[in-house]
């Protein structure tokens, strides 16, 4: 009996033991958070903007793919002025316009970016939630991304834009609305014209510029704004306004060219020229320009060398030809723009940007808003050494070729030659090859997409 | 000297003991096989707990109680009798050897069956046959080992993480890992590792320790782990001790391991022609060529200076050592019974760098209260060190050195090793080897605990409780001039990251058996358990270390990098199992389990796996007896029945936002689209089988047919990406595993000269059959050609095919597959087109085991294969490329097409010319089916008297080998190959200098006391 007791309570101990029903609920995530409080408060939306941020210059965005996509479409394979060395096969079949549909950048560029687009489209979404006294500004810093984006997207994945034509010219597809992650439904939308995307980033950029404050830390304000619209308007030919966009942004007086230009790269800090930068620290951020435009004897893969083609193009004791650096290891020539692998800034847009885009349009348009056009290139030419010409040397492709050099290897040169109707090597600025593929594994996923010419 | 002791105490108890008795019986028990004396066998009074063990001639003295008419004569591997003591004071049995493997009790999910009576289909692998095998896993002990079950080592790093398909893949997103479970406690098993280098969790186990491994492979055995065992479940079973004389045994073995085999490149010689030709192709001056490779012969002129690099000699060890040492004990009494070992294993990998070291401490110890409360502790304690190596596809992995010129000398005239700062295509991995470490300090502890009580006659509760905890930390440095130090300022970069996973079980159950009318056998187990399991992480990484020798984080001013984070997931479940047995021969058994689990949403958290398996023991009946011994045996059986598969990553059914900074501000993001449907993945399983014994089971086999249908794919399906995300978990899609499966085991030889043999053959196929409307899914990007499609095997290769070489230009040609029959070397044009190429999956393999023994000698030769399957060299596009990169090339680039007319199949050689580039094409791809020669063993054993002599009851010396031979038609490193970085259920099949498998020869030497 008293050990029968005894076997009675050992039992109902190790039954006690077992029975451990209720400890589901707290088996919760302790890394992320679900959408629902996530979306809850002005904070939480400001949280998400700073996450805007962090996608927009993500790696594969303004981190440096987008830069370094548009230099290596612009280079050319045959006379070699850069040479893609890295054994990353994917920038390397960009670099020789042979791209396959598979091929891992294109992917990644279109993933990345839609991606960060369903981030800002969730804030534009819940800005009720923010507080009215942030919400013109959270709106406006959300819409500035966007539209940079769809400009990225519209340059890289469809035909150059041609008032001509662009009303029939497929470009990407506009989404503009937010993927509700709790209650998913998958839509598969069609490629919009690509004058229908410019429509929506001037109108995305236009509301931005309205509605941001002319000052907001390097965070995008008006001035960042009214920069990238410089840009916009430029590609599409609209010089007026690429012109007073420009003159708008210069007019501030926010932005000081610096007097050394060798100044003006690889800063921890944003240099009184810089309109927007990508804020890199030891901590946050991935500079990927310094990754592949960097030599290995600083710490980068040293797979972007430049050649004598490009280097002859500079004239002599122009300070910005010396700005190049030998590795000695490999003998190879990196730009001297991207050469701190812990920590610098990526420049995204810089105030003689400003100058180059007025005088360009100035010149086009026959007009001296805010300066004369020679005024504005010798601002860059003297800069660097170089003589100030006089009114009577300037023409149209010595704005051009300014343009060039200064902004070289700073991620704008395709979209140049593609607005100007140059050619790289043998290739037009219309080849279909100088076009990135639409994604395999998109075109697989959804069946309303089209592919583009060539591929 | 200790022995003698202990006899001397036994005796003393022996003899004191006596006193109080009426009979003393004693006599010799000898062996049928070769009429020696027996030892160690158990003599017990029959019911009573007095018993003795034979001593080392098989003698025996036993005082037996006057009411006690029996004795029963018990030893593993020998039938048990029973002899009448009558008026006898000495009794002389001759004890049969057991080749009846059916009488074999075997363990099963929550206890143990006979496997006559198994309904079900279960392969078990006894720990012995396994014994001492040179690797690191049992995994790679088991392969080949039992039908059904497929393991593949995806390469040679010491301690990775290894792949075992029971039955096939069953999913396409969640995992085909089977489930593993020691001494009933669910094991973590999944890499703890951050790197593509995935770690083997299971490689802490000491599979020395073990006594047996059983695999569930039908639904009706592994239905008891329903909501898991989808994939299988893999039993393991630890020693337990036994009573009698403590025993005593120490088995030492060294050994050293080389690579199974070397790949083949261009001479220093034949890669100057080749590349001056490929540069030429593409348009360089004869300047510009002789600074290509001025740049790469880096101090020296290539031209004269002789160099021959073979890149491979300084990554691959010549004779890795390997030593091995156990020491177990095992004994106690009726009442308490003890298991304890001590192991030690210190193995070097093939490749410079590479160790794994593991120091394992085990105490098994079982209690009986009384005759009816009983408990029990399993306790293994062990620390394993790796030094490990990079991910496959990182520079700094040993094996990407091949694609080093072998003009570069090794060193530069400083004696500095040449890097890609000296101008080489390449990082030197070398450099990496030389200044950086990556350790990896596992401590582990497996525990658990029972305690069982007999209600009633036939009526037992059992609670257990264990747990399995995993501490973990990966310490990893880089010196000032590595790749990763120069990237950080060159300065010296370290990092530490430490995993803590609580793994805990417990659960509570109740057995009944019964027979009724000596007809009616009744066997019932049912009961709950709860798991849960808890991961920390922490993780923090800094610069700025400015002396290589400070390694640690206290010495790096800078914190670039911190994180914790913490995981988990519990389940909670119900289950009963009844097997039937009428008259001996009509077999019914009926399983149903009921999980829950935190993975999926709130409404689907249970789900049910139910299960019923019948068998019919045919020659029980009356009208097969006449058939006997010739027909020995003969059992149809089958099973149908409902597993699942949760093994997903926690929280995936969830909507979530993740933590991100901007310039070190803090921020979030989306991180993963929810789906509060997420539910079980179901597979359906059927199972038929005979089972036979022939000449009275001196033949043995087992033939079997399954079927396993996969519904509700816990599937990671793409979405569109301008939603912002790539893939969702959804409930969506089929697939299908059906085959064969054939196993026989044959006792040959019996007599003085004894050799059995045992055979096992898988003939699995694989398809998916529905993906949610989707054709295919195709992750691949440009490099890889594994795709999920619908009326494929999963993993199928797709890609294009190529074509050869264009006469007259040397082109690369690729088919057009578009009815035509016509070639183009665009391959976007082709690839419009693209089909199956291949399958990663074998489609047959198996294993041969002859065991042979003449007096003291034993001879054990394993032969094991995979057929059908094929590989894709993902780094071909490297390394047999035409000269595309700067790489050393393959030697059969060499046929390359160079003038009009050539025929070949490698294409003109071009500097980044991209002739032929593409890796999705068949160019790449090549069969991968082999023969291996596995393990060859060749034991002695001391003669019995000999041993004596020294005191010793066994002695046994043996030299083996594993991997000693492999027929292949693959021409890359080994074809048992499966790049780490990449592997998932769909990427399979892919070399992409993955490193090939050991070679290893041991000596061992056994002692038994």
């Amino acid at each position: 009996m008293i050990k029968s007791l005894k076997y009675t309570i050992l039992s109902v101990v190790v039954l006690c033991l077992v029975a451990c029903e209720g400890q589901f609920e707290d088996i919760k995530p302790a890394a992320s958070v679900e959408e629902k409080v996530a979306l809850s408060s002005d904070k939480n939306i400001r949280s998400l903007l700073v996450g805007a941020y962090d996608a927009f210059t993500g790696g594969r965005l303004f981190g440096g793919y987008y830069q370094l996509h548009s230099e290596l479409l612009a280079g050319d394979p045959v006379a070699r002025d850069i040479r893609w060395r890295g054994t990353f096969a994917d920038p390397g079949e960009v670099f020789s316009k042979s791209m396959a549909i598979t091929n891992g950048d294109a992917s990644a560029a279109w993933l990345n970016t839609y991606n960060a687009i369903n981030v800002v489209n969730t804030i534009l979404a819940n800005l009720n939630t923010v507080e009215q006294a942030n919400r013109a500004r959270v709106e406006g810093e959300a819409l500035f991304m966007r539209g940079v984006m769809y400009y990225q997207l519209v340059c890289f994945f469809a035909k150059q834009f041609n008032s001509a034509t662009s009303q029939n010219d497929i470009g990407v597809p506009l989404v503009l609305l937010p993927a509700s992650l709790a209650n998913f439904v998958e839509e598969k939308p069609a490629r919009a014209s690509v004058a229908a995307v410019y429509q929506q980033i001037l109108t995305d950029l236009n509301k931005a510029e309205a509605q941001l404050p002319e000052s907001n830390g390097f965070y995008a304000n008006k001035f960042v704004v009214a920069a990238f619209l410089a840009r916009v308007h430029l590609q599409m030919s609209n010089f007026a306004q690429a012109r007073d966009a420009a003159n708008r942004v210069i007019q501030s007086g926010r932005y000081t060219m610096l007097v050394d230009y060798s100044f003006c790269f690889n800063n921890i800090k944003n240099t009184t020229e810089d309109i927007f930068a990508v804020q890199i620290t030891v901590q946050d951020g991935t500079n990927n320009m310094a990754t592949f435009f960097g030599g290995r004897n600083i710490g980068g893969r040293g797979d972007v060398q430049v050649q004598a083609p490009h280097l002859n193009l500079y004239e002599a004791g122009d300070a910005r030809r010396a700005f190049f650096y030998t590795d000695p290891g490999t003998g190879r020539i990196h730009t001297g723009k991207w050469r701190d692998v812990v920590a610098a800034n990526i420049n995204i847009i810089r105030l003689p940007e400003m100058f180059l885009t007025r005088a360009e349009a100035n010149f086009r348009l026959g007009t001296s808003v805010g300066a004369t056009p020679v005024d504005d290139v010798n601002r860059i030419r003297t800069r660097v050494n170089l003589r100030p010409l006089a009114g009577s040397e300037l023409t149209l492709d010595r704005i051009l070729r300014e343009r060039q050099l200064e902004l070289a290897f700073e991620g704008v040169r395709i979209q140049d030659i593609k607005r100007t109707g140059g050619r790289v090597g043998s290739r037009l600025f219309s080849d279909d090859r100088l076009i990135f593929p639409i994604p395999d594994r998109e075109l697989k996923s959804n069946p309303n997409l089209t592919q583009n010419s060539g591929y | 000297m200790k022995r003698l002791l202990l006899i001397g105490i036994l005796s003393v108890f022996f003899f004191s003991y006596s006193f109080a008795q009426e009979r003393t019986i004693s006599g010799t028990v000898t062996s049928s096989d070769d009429k020696s004396g027996l030892p160690g066998v158990n003599v017990v009074a029959k019911g009573t707990n007095t018993g003795v063990i034979t001593d080392m001639e098989g003698k025996y003295k036993l005082s037996v109680p006057a009411n006690v008419s029996t004795l029963v004569f018990s030893f593993v591997g020998f039938l048990t009798q029973e002899v009448e003591i009558g008026n006898r004071t000495s009794i002389e049995v001759v004890l049969v050897a057991d080749t009846k493997q059916l009488n074999e009790v075997i363990v099963v999910g929550y206890g143990t069956q006979k496997k006559g009576d198994l309904t079900g289909n279960i392969a078990s692998v006894a720990g012995k046959e396994i014994q001492n095998i040179p690797v690191t896993s049992f995994e790679g002990a088991l392969q080949g080992r039992a039908a059904g079950v497929f393991v593949e080592q995806g390469n040679g790093k010491l301690g990775q993480a290894m792949k075992m398909r029971i039955r096939g893949a069953s999913s396409i997103s969640a995992s085909n890992q089977p489930l593993f479970v020691i001494d009933g406690i669910p094991v973590t098993s999944q890499s703890q590792s951050a790197t593509g280098a995935d770690t083997n969790p299971l490689a802490d186990l000491n599979f020395n320790d073990v006594e047996s491994f059983e695999v569930l492979k039908d639904a009706s055995s592994a239905a008891i782990y329903g909501a898991r065992a989808a994939n299988g479940v893999v039993l393991i079973t630890t020693k337990k001790g036994k009573a009698g004389k403590t025993k005593v045994s120490i088995n030492s073995q060294a050994g050293v391991s080389n690579p199974t085999r070397q790949r083949e490149f261009l001479s220093a010689q034949q890669y100057v022609d080749f590349y001056t030709e490929a540069l030429r192709n593409s348009d360089y001056s004869q300047a510009e060529i002789d600074e290509f490779f001025g740049f790469y012969a880096v101090d020296t002129d290539f031209k004269t200076s002789g160099i021959n690099t073979n890149w491979q000699d300084e990554i691959f060890k010549k004779n890795a050592g390997f030593t091995q040492l156990d020491l177990s004990m095992n004994g106690g009494t009726e009442k308490t019974k003890f298991y304890v070992s001590l192991g030690s294993l210190d193995q070097n990998g093939i490749m410079v760098g590479n160790r794994f070291q593991r120091q394992s401490l085990r105490l098994n110890l079982d209690h009986a209260i009384s005759d009816k409360l009983k408990v029990g502790l399993n306790m293994n304690f062990v620390r394993s060190y790796n030094r490990r190596l990079a991910a496959d596809n990182e520079f700094s992995s040993p094996m990407q050195i091949v694609a080093l010129p072998p003009i570069t000398p090794v060193r530069k005239k400083t004696g500095q090793l040449v890097d890609e700062t000296d101008g080489l295509p390449y990082y030197n991995p070398l450099v990496e080897l030389e200044n950086a470490h990556f350790k990896t300090n596992s401590f582990r502890t497996f525990a658990n605990s029972y305690l069982s009580y007999e209600i009633a006659k036939g009526l037992t509760l059992r609670g257990e409780f264990g747990f399995d905890l995993l501490n973990q930390n990966e310490d990893r440095f880089w010196g000032t001039v590595t790749q990763a130090g120069r990237g950080a300022g060159s300065t010296g970069v370290g990092q530490s990251r430490v995993v803590q996973v609580f793994n805990y079980t417990t659960k509570a159950y109740l057995n009944y058996n019964k027979v009724l009318a000596d007809k009616h056998s009744i066997d019932f187990t049912g009961g709950m358990e709860f798991q849960r399991s808890q991961t920390d992480r922490t993780e923090s990484r800094g610069q700025g270390i400015t002396v290589d020798q400070l390694q640690k984080l206290a010495s790096a001013p800078k914190i670039t990098f911190g994180s914790s984070e913490l995981t988990g997931f519990a389940f909670l479940s119900y289950f009963g199992r009844l097997n039937y047995k009428f008259a001996n021969r009509y077999l019914l058994g009926v399983t149903v389990r009921s999980d829950g689990s935190t993975r999926f949403g709130e409404g689907n958290r249970f789900g049910t796996f139910p299960s019923a398996s019948v068998g019919w023991i045919v020659s029980e009946e009356e009208f097969m007896k006449s058939l006997k011994p010739t027909l020995s045996f003969f059992k149809i059986k089958g099973s149908y029945g409902l597993t699942g598969n949760a093994e997903i990553g926690n929280f995936s059914q969830l909507p979530l936002y993740g933590g991100v900074g901007y310039a070190e501000i803090g921020g979030v993001r989306p991180t993963q689209l929810g789906n509060p449907n997420l539910r079980w993945e179901r597979t359906a399983q059927i199972d038929v089988g005979v089972e036979f014994g022939l000449f009275d089971d001196r033949i043995s086999g087992e033939i079997t047919y399954f079927q396993k249908d996969t519904r509700d794919l816990l599937l990671n399906i793409p979405v569109a990406g301008t939603s912002g995300f790539a893939t969702q978990f959804r409930n969506i899609g089929a697939m299908k595993n059906w085959g064969w499966e054939f196993s026989l085991n044959s006792n040959i030889l019996t007599g003085q000269l004894k050799w059995n043999a045992s055979l096992n053959l898988t003939l699995p196929k694989n398809q998916i059959t529905d993906l949610g409307g989707l054709p295919i899914i195709d992750t691949g990007g440009s490099r890889y050609m594994n795709v999920a499609q619908v009326g494929q095997p999963i993993g199928a290769f797709f890609g294009v095919e190529y074509r050869g070489v264009d006469p007259k230009n040397g082109d690369a040609l690729y088919d057009l597959n578009d009815g035509s029959g016509g070639t183009t070397t665009s391959f976007n044009t082709a690839f419009r087109n693209g089909k199956i190429l291949g399958n990663p999956n074998p489609t047959f393999y198996g294993g041969l085991t002859n065991n042979l023994s003449y007096k003291g000698f034993d001879l054990s030769i394993f032969f094991q294969w995979v057929s059908g399957n094929q590989i894709h060299n993902a780094a071909g596009i490297f390394m047999s490329s035409s000269g595309y990169y700067e790489d050393n090339q393959t030697v059969d680039q060499l046929r390359r097409w160079q003038k009009e007319g050539d025929i070949t199949d490698i294409p003109k050689a071009t500097y980044f010319g991209g002739n032929g580039f593409a890796s999705r094409t068949s160019r790449h791809l090549s069969d991968g089916s082999y023969l291996r020669l596995k393990t060859l063993t060749l034991g002695y054993n001391l003669p019995a008297n000999i041993a004596k002599k020294v005191r010793m009851e066994s002695v046994r010396l043996y030299v083996s080998g594993q991997n000693l031979l492999t027929f292949t038609k693959y021409t890359g490193w080994d074809p048992e190959v499966n790049t780490d970085f990449l592997a998932t259920n769909i990427f399979q099949g892919v070399d992409f200098y993955a490193a090939p498998q050991a070679k290893t020869v041991t000596v061992g030497l056994n002692i038994g006391f």
